[in-house]
């Protein structure tokens, strides 16, 4: 794309350099798997539904909006891919239903990028 | 020109991340002792002020000048120290790892539950464990902008000295005697030598 500045002349942007008008990037809402931070974590929260009020402090809690709550089932839902085990949520629930495990205990979450984000 | 042997150190933000440096500083600064060509980087390509997030760190040997000044990132590591081992998961560590390389990590676990989560080992032929959070179990908090600057404890104080220990006894690079001329913490780097657990492949 080749564009003219006053003043300064033309220059050429490459294609793959080249941003909307204003430079507005997508936002990352919803699930936006360029973001993924899972890899950031040691240790995971494992909740127990038997102790689980579903009074939503975790959901409130949460910096990266990984609890969901699952109206038709009457449960809360863990977002494996954005979990940076902060363990915010283990330390503001109530009613102690949410442990943290370590993440080498389990086979799944593999996530194995190529390079960190 | 010589080959340059290059050893990628994958630590975690803040919380290791001064452990990280420890471990490329002081064994480049080894193998410099024995009359080698070094270089050791930290904080490129990676934002290493985010708490937990995975950073490199490198370390380049040579017998003689390493011309390539400008690039900071190692392409083909031989040698890769895992400061952190829920990192197997998250990342493929052994990039650009030609076969025969070898693979170091921190952890209580064995080196067979290790190897589940690596799924290109083939390449490796030597794996090894040593428990350094057992061993000293100390790591400093810093963000890298301070750049050490509020650490007073010492190069080598927490859990870096088991590391190089134990990368001294598997790759050879350097000196169990040279180390223990840098390292404040002395002891734990002799344990880390002696408790780390080899076992070649193939």
């Amino acid at each position: 794309m080749a564009k003219e500045l006053p003043g300064y002349g033309i220059i050429k942007v490459p294609k793959d350099r080249e941003v909307p008008f204003g430079a507005v990037t997508p936002a990352p809402v919803c699930v936006q798997n360029m973001f993924q931070t899972s890899n950031w974590r040691i240790v995971r929260p494992v909740k127990d539904d038997e102790k689980c009020t579903r009074c939503l402090i975790c959901y409130l809690s949460c910096p990266d909006a990984c609890w969901v709550y699952k109206e038709e089932e009457d449960v809360m839902e863990w977002i494996n891919d954005f979990c940076k085990g902060c363990q915010i949520c283990i330390q503001e629930c109530p009613s102690g239903a949410l442990t943290a495990e370590a993440e080498l205990d389990f086979p799944d979450g593999v996530v194995r990028l190529e390079k960190p984000f | 020109m010589a080959k340059v042997r290059e050893i990628t150190v994958w630590a975690r933000g803040v919380t290791m991340d001064k452990e990280g440096r420890d471990v490329i500083n002081i064994f480049a600064e080894a193998a410099q002792m024995e009359g080698k060509h070094v270089q050791a980087f930290d904080n490129y390509e990676d934002l290493p002020d985010r708490v937990l997030v995975t950073v490199r760190k490198y370390v380049r040997i040579s017998d003689e000048e390493i011309e390539h000044k400008y690039l900071y990132g190692n392409d083909h590591p031989e040698v890769v120290v895992v400061i952190e081992p829920t990192i197997v998961k998250g990342i493929n560590v052994l990039r650009g790892m030609s076969k025969g390389g070898t693979l170091i990590i921190n952890t209580n676990r064995s080196i067979d539950d290790m190897l589940k989560f690596i799924p290109n080992a083939d390449l490796l032929a030597t794996v090894a464990t040593v428990d350094a959070d057992a061993i000293t179990g100390v790591r400093t908090i810093d963000f890298s902008g301070s750049e050490g600057g509020v650490d007073t404890s010492g190069i080598g104080k927490g859990i870096a000295a088991p590391m190089v220990g134990a990368m001294a006894k598997v790759t050879g690079m350097a000196k169990k005697a040279n180390l223990a001329k840098i390292v404040s913490d002395v002891s734990g780097m002799e344990r880390g030598y002696n408790e780390v657990k080899i076992r070649k492949l193939n």
